[in-house]
């Protein structure tokens, strides 16, 4: 049974719109990154959203280590074990990056406020750019600092699976090398990664798996060799060469 | 001077029952962007509940207090589910009608059970007050400044110094992405609630011996609380605590030293001063419609 299974998941953001996701089948095993390719308006972040309950109009299944998620409110899906770093990173402007981590782990119940520091400094040890910005408030930070707090925050959450949306998004290329390293050292310590991208060179460098989405439906779907392998998804979706 | 400084005192009495209900308006426009029009009544529930308590139970009167203060947070919780929660998804207007609506309720509920005739409620203390230099300062006065400001120091460390105070900002500040954290939002948009009408009603019970308890008493106050939000910065903490201040000395001073029947329009001047002149307020950002 794999960690994270989706099946024939269909969504809308409204009664009466038209369905974002047409039936999109994926399965993410404990462990891996899975990485979900296409181009923009495919369904990569709605399918990430559906995942944590933010998607009202959902059809299908979702199960995370065979417990379905559907009908589990957000805050109950974060508690099953789904962090979900979102496009866009969205870190509290007003707190300190020391409590924008911290407050990473308020799913997890019982956990004292000394822990959750300890917790939060091991972190830094993950992102040590981030230590001398442990008391900057979120507002001051740049974009790949923004991401490193979000991809720490996630963390805190001890995720079962990890959603990273579009993390490359905006970066300079040498930032999204630098947050590209983090992910994979982030598979490497035991977490299981679920990556929405765009770039698809960046996210099959790092990926075990890739899914590639048109109009939500998969297109198709493999290991990176055999993605590349495909002129077609190559062509219109990969950017049209290889990694190098 | 000494008249000054009397005027002074008694300015900055007032204005912390305004800064009090303003902090009330704050806190539920940035928890939950709500705009509370019946903000001003939560201040008179808690006048009444005080009158209740002590006048028809005849209980002490800080025990009063505090059981009024208790019902305060559980009708805050109540106003919540009745104004806010059926309402929540469907933007901020509905729910500003909503609580406008809320506010001529609870007027007429409270004109139906105790009718239209004031109340009257003694000091906290029997002294009239103590002496200070050239200042007379009145006991109940005293007792507003020193709540005020105890207040705001409990605030400040709940919403600093707690981690339910940074779920509180965090919930502020983006809903969505504190709930996916795992934050529980609706417990700490009630528990915003609750507290607000706490703020509200305490407000209503230091300033009820000034003032005679009546149904209208929360109107006045709430406009002009919300009028010291906007001269503080609509949504700043600091905000409403100063405008809220600035508006009871300027008022108080207004009315001493030109015309005591213009009182009120001393504090909406004021108003219309800042929204001509810096309408961000003392501390506010300007903001700019997202697109």
């Amino acid at each position: 049974m794999s960690l994270l299974e989706i099946e024939n998941l269909t969504a809308r953001y409204s009664s009466g719109a038209g369905d974002v996701l047409k039936g999109i089948d994926v399965s993410v095993e404990e462990g891996e990154i899975v990485a979900l390719l296409g181009a923009n308006g495919a369904g990569k972040s709605t399918t990430l959203r559906a995942i944590s309950g933010l998607v009202p109009h959902v059809g299908g299944s979702i199960k995370l280590g065979g417990v379905p998620l559907f009908g589990q409110g957000v805050e109950a899906i974060v508690r099953l074990g789904v962090a979900h770093v979102p496009e866009g990173r969205r870190v509290f402007p007003g707190l300190t990056v020391a409590e924008n981590i911290m407050l990473g782990a308020s799913n997890r119940t019982g956990l004292g406020r000394a822990e959750m520091m300890r917790e939060v400094d091991e972190k830094f040890e993950l992102f040590p750019d981030l230590v001398r910005l442990r008391d900057a408030l979120g507002w001051t930070l740049s974009g790949g600092q923004l991401q490193m707090v979000a991809v720490a925050r996630g963390l805190m959450a001890k995720p079962r699976v990890l959603l990273l949306d579009e993390p490359s998004l905006g970066l300079a290329p040498l930032i999204v090398q630098q947050v590209f390293k983090i992910v994979a050292e982030i598979r490497r310590r035991g977490t299981t990664v679920l990556l929405v991208e765009q770039n698809a060179n960046v996210a099959l460098s790092v990926a075990d798996r890739g899914y590639v989405l048109e109009t939500g439906r998969v297109l198709v779907s493999g290991k990176p060799e055999d993605l590349w392998k495909d002129p077609q998804v190559r062509a219109a979706y990969l950017g049209g060469h290889a990694i190098a | 001077m000494a008249i000054f400084l009397q005027l002074l005192f008694t300015g900055l009495g007032i204005g912390a029952i305004y800064a009090l209900v303003a902090l009330g308006f704050v806190l539920l426009i940035r928890a939950a962007s709500v705009v509370n029009f019946a903000q001003g009544q939560f201040a008179m529930v808690g006048a009444y509940m005080l009158v209740v308590c002590l006048n028809v139970l005849g209980l002490p009167y800080l025990l009063s207090m505090a059981i009024s203060v208790v019902l305060m947070a559980v009708f805050g919780v109540i106003f919540a589910g009745a104004t806010y929660w059926p309402l929540r998804h469907r933007g901020g207007l509905p729910v500003i009608i909503s609580t406008i609506g809320a506010s001529i309720f609870l007027e007429n509920i409270v004109l139906f059970l105790y009718g239209p005739s004031p109340e009257v409620l003694p000091g906290l203390f029997d002294s009239p007050g103590i002496q200070v230099g050239q200042v007379f300062m009145d006991s109940q006065y005293l007792s507003i400044l020193v709540a005020a400001t105890l207040l705001v120091v409990l605030q400040y460390f709940i919403f600093e110094k707690t981690l339910l105070g940074k779920k509180l900002q965090a919930t502020s500040q983006d809903k969505e992405m504190a709930s996916l954290l795992g934050i529980p939002v609706a417990a700490m948009i009630l528990f915003t609630f609750s507290y607000s009408a706490m703020l509200g009603g305490i407000a209503g019970m230091l300033v009820a011996p000034v003032l005679f308890v009546s149904v209208g008493m929360g109107g006045l106050i709430a406009l002009k609380a919300f009028a010291a939000n906007i001269i503080g910065g609509y949504g700043s903490i600091p905000g409403a605590i100063l405008g809220g201040l600035a508006l009871g000395v300027a008022e108080t001073m207004g009315a001493a030293y030109i015309s005591v029947p213009y009182k009120d329009a001393f504090a909406f001047a004021m108003l219309l001063m800042f929204l001509a002149v810096r309408p961000q307020g003392l501390f506010g950002e300007k903001i700019s419609e997202k697109a």
